[in-house]
């Protein structure tokens, strides 16, 4: 598995980790009977809330990530040739990471793709307010498709790095 | 009907006759990552002109030499 795989991989583990954490606290709260179903400024404050959390977690992952994959490559590299320097091994590492013109082309095919369901997430949410549902549906509709576009994203970008672009 | 083409190249023949060059040098070289090299090679990316170019220009060939536009045999 290459690294912009790896990559891949984790963003879309972060990005389930964090809809499911959302979805598990919120309908908890609701079951709870802690939120009434008018409370728009408890999903509103809440979306918020996981937005931020969503971002700092995908930067202290993704920094996470980066820093175990350059200490496994330094690791595997020196265990297959135990003369090489530490020049070598940052080569290897910078090699790896390497984004060129591929990667871009993924990047904007698999970020059409999740577009494209925030889109149909956005006008699923403006269906159930036509159908007179409460805005809190709408508004967690909105919020749970703009998610799992991302999450859907990213496996748009592994279906492309796998079968080519 | 129209005719279904397809991109062919002779990367990994080149790669040969260069001294039998490592994907990852003619990537370095090439200034694109190892992955990118043997999609093209597999034929699963087609290069941006620009690419095809450096790529030719890594072997000291044309481009012709490098990529072919062919008919698509099925």
């Amino acid at each position: 598995m290459s690294y912009q795989e790896k990559r891949t991989v984790v963003g879309i583990l972060s990005g389930i980790a964090i809809l499911a954490a959302y979805c598990l606290y919120t309908f908890n709260r609701y079951a709870a009977g802690a939120v009434t179903p008018g409370d728009l400024k408890f999903w509103a404050t809440t979306m918020l809330i996981f937005i931020g959390i969503g971002i700092v977690a995908s930067i202290v992952i993704q920094i996470v990530f980066h820093i175990v994959l350059s200490i496994s490559i330094a690791v595997t590299k020196t265990i297959h040739n135990q003369a090489v320097d530490d020049k070598e091994i940052e080569k290897n590492i910078n090699s790896e990471m390497v984004e060129d013109e591929r990667d871009r082309l993924i990047e904007l095919k698999s970020n059409r793709v999740g577009f494209i369901f925030a889109g149909i997430g956005f006008v699923a949410a403006l269906f159930a307010l036509v159908f007179d549902y409460s805005p809190v549906v709408m508004l967690n509709i909105l919020f749970i498709s703009f998610s799992a576009g991302s999450v859907l994203e990213g496996f748009a970008q592994l279906y492309f790095y796998r079968r080519g672009a | 009907m129209a005719k279904k083409y397809s991109i062919t190249n002779n990367i990994r023949k080149l790669r040969f006759f260069a001294n039998e060059m490592t994907q990852q040098e003619l990537a370095e070289k090439a200034g694109v990552s190892r992955q990118t090299i043997i999609a093209i090679e597999a034929g699963k990316y087609s290069p941006s002109l620009e690419l095809a170019f450096r790529i030719a220009d890594v072997f000291g060939v044309t481009i012709g030499e490098v990529f072919a536009y062919q008919v698509k045999q099925d």
